[in-house]
């Protein structure tokens, strides 16, 4: 267990800091701030279960999608749920999905689960597509709220929660302990009497619905959704390497590398007007990270960093089926 | 070479803590448990020796419920448990270790330890880990990776684990291979002071000296089979055991 101390005061100078923005950057600072904690939000969700549990989810996206179209058909005619009520009918609508797909999937070694998120999420793209009331390739409107300080302190919220979430149970408490030890080895883990399935379908429910969240507000904020712009395949993949890049497995890893590839998005694009720099940028850093940073950014910070055996490693072993029971 | 059913010393055959009977498993055409019968007495250190690919570990595999039985019983404290999952049986208080150590590697030496309490044993696990880490001199390198131990270490962290366990029974498969004489001083005190406690102990070695110190009863097994069972001397009397599972003509 690592000092309480340290995180806690991390967190109360980002809050601080996060309450004075509005009043220290204009609207358009504001709003990259707000995509900036979003991604942020969302490379920790996918660090939950990519990094404490080693499982690779390539289809985050869809529960990041099914929370944003929950709301935009909560909020739309003929409901008209006000926009806080929809977020637990995203949650109810994403933890049952996640359920359906992880119980069968995470019992088994190997590339199942992966292929069958990766999976997930290309059927809902295509059910959005073809589905009225989804509204199909033209997608769904919502109310506009015109009101950027409103989003920026709800995505502020959803952030700091999901971070303190991230600490308390990954980092603090025995359930945490009992992720990690199955991430490194399943078999003993089952044989400290740690239910496996049990604790993985958990991680992965938390995982999903936390990229719900997100989504519902994200849905709300751009007012506009189609399938692309929530289930699409590139959402999975920046998660991906935000969390690569800041450090897998790790608590501030996740939030550094979201925020700061985001930031670098928006710097391109202000600059060259397109985002097809940025794309070359995460193939370059997937590479980088591979070759030289196997436990990221926040693994330079660490007082002792993985050397022999890294969490990539132990994610990439679970990935091809070679994982630790092999061995024995 | 005698029947393949085992003795047990009287004072511990009437309420043995685990009993095999009739154990079958095979993978292929290879027989790893071809018809197992065995029992390991309470507060009993029961050794377990024989050749490479006589189905030792797999046996202690099919007991810990990592791997299921074709067929057969297995009855851990009055339960019946083949074939139950792994964590089941772990919660009734069974605890094992692996040939090769199955570590928590990137986790911190005191984070393994806790971990092993993580499910059903979290009351007062952090004294226990501190206890532990002095009992198995680990106290230096508490806040080390695991990956980071030498071999040796290693195997004293995972004995540490099943010693968080509070278990009943613990199976030890090779738990001193290769280490340090220090190292497995350490263990086998560690050993003895758990078993005054009343815990039961089945143990895979191949060291002979270990197993003549420390084992009350040997079972030894062969291409899936227990052969024969008993005190030290009465293997190591026994020629064609010793000429075809040893080695060594006595």
């Amino acid at each position: 267990m690592k000092s309480h101390w340290a995180d806690l005061i991390i967190l109360v100078v980002v809050v601080v800091v996060l309450a004075l923005l509005p009043v220290l950057v204009n609207n358009y600072w504001l709003r990259i701030a707000t995509g900036a904690l979003m991604w942020a939000g969302l490379a920790c969700s996918w660090n939950m279960l990519g990094g404490y549990a080693g499982y690779i989810n390539f289809g985050q996206s869809a529960f990041f999608g099914l929370g944003a179209y929950t709301t935009a058909l909560l909020m739309g005619d003929p409901i008209n749920l006000p926009f806080f009520a929809t977020i637990p009918a995203g949650i109810a609508v994403t933890a049952i999905c996640a359920i359906i797909i992880g119980a069968p999937t995470l019992r088994l070694r190997g590339a199942y689960f992966a292929i069958a998120t990766w999976a997930f999420a290309e059927a809902l793209t295509q059910f959005a597509n073809v589905m009225d009331f989804t509204g199909g390739i033209g997608g769904l409107n919502l109310p506009p709220f015109l009101n950027e300080r409103f989003f920026y302190f709800t995505m502020s919220g959803a952030a700091v929660l999901t971070y303190l979430v991230t600490w308390a149970l990954f980092e603090h408490s025995r359930f945490g302990l009992k992720v990690k030890a199955l991430r490194d080895h399943e078999p003993a883990a089952e044989a400290m009497g740690i239910n496996t399935s049990l604790v993985k379908l958990q991680t992965f429910v938390l995982s999903a619905v936390t990229a719900a969240v997100f989504g519902a507000i994200f849905a709300y904020w751009v007012t506009f959704i189609n399938p692309k712009s929530v289930f699409g395949g590139d959402i999975t993949d920046q998660m991906v390497v935000m969390v690569l890049l800041g450090g897998l497995g790790s608590l501030r890893g996740p939030a550094i590398g979201g925020i700061g590839l985001f930031v670098v998005s928006r710097l391109i694009w202000m600059r060259w007007g397109d985002t097809a720099f940025y794309i070359a940028i995460l193939g370059a850093a997937i590479v980088l990270v591979v070759l030289f940073l196997p436990n990221g950014i926040a693994g330079l910070f660490a007082r002792r960093p993985a050397k022999s055996v890294t969490v990539l490693d132990k994610a990439a072993g679970k990935l091809a089926g070679t994982g630790e029971g092999g061995r024995n | 070479m005698n029947t393949a059913t085992t003795s047990s010393p009287p004072s511990q055959s009437s309420d043995p803590i685990l009993t095999v009977r009739d154990l079958f498993r095979q993978f292929g055409g290879i027989k790893a448990a071809d018809g197992v019968n065995l029992e390991v007495g309470r507060c009993e250190i029961a050794g377990l020796i024989g050749p490479n690919g006589s189905g030792k570990s797999t046996l202690f595999s099919l007991v810990a419920g990592t791997v299921k039985p074709d067929s057969g019983q297995i009855r851990f404290d009055g339960r019946e448990i083949a074939g139950m999952n792994a964590h089941r049986i772990a919660r009734l208080g069974l605890a094992r270790t692996f040939q090769i150590p199955a570590m928590f590697d990137n986790m911190t030496v005191t984070e393994n330890l806790l971990a092993a309490a993580a499910q059903g044993h979290w009351h007062g696990a952090k004294d226990r880990a501190a206890e532990t880490l002095s009992l198995l001199k680990l106290d230096q390198v508490a806040q080390n990776r695991a990956s980071d131990l030498s071999g040796g270490q290693q195997k004293l962290l995972e004995f540490g684990r099943v010693v968080m366990r509070q278990a009943s029974l613990i199976l030890l498969d090779e738990v001193t291979a290769g280490v340090h004489p220090n190292i497995r001083k350490i263990i086998l005190d560690a050993i003895a002071r758990l078993r005054e406690r009343g815990i039961s102990f089945f143990i895979i070695e191949h060291d002979m000296e270990m197993v003549r110190n420390v084992c009350d009863r040997i079972i030894v097994m062969d291409a899936g089979r227990v052969v024969t069972s008993g005190a030290f001397e009465d293997i190591v009397r026994d020629s064609e055991v010793m000429q075809t599972y040893l080695g060594r003509p006595q």
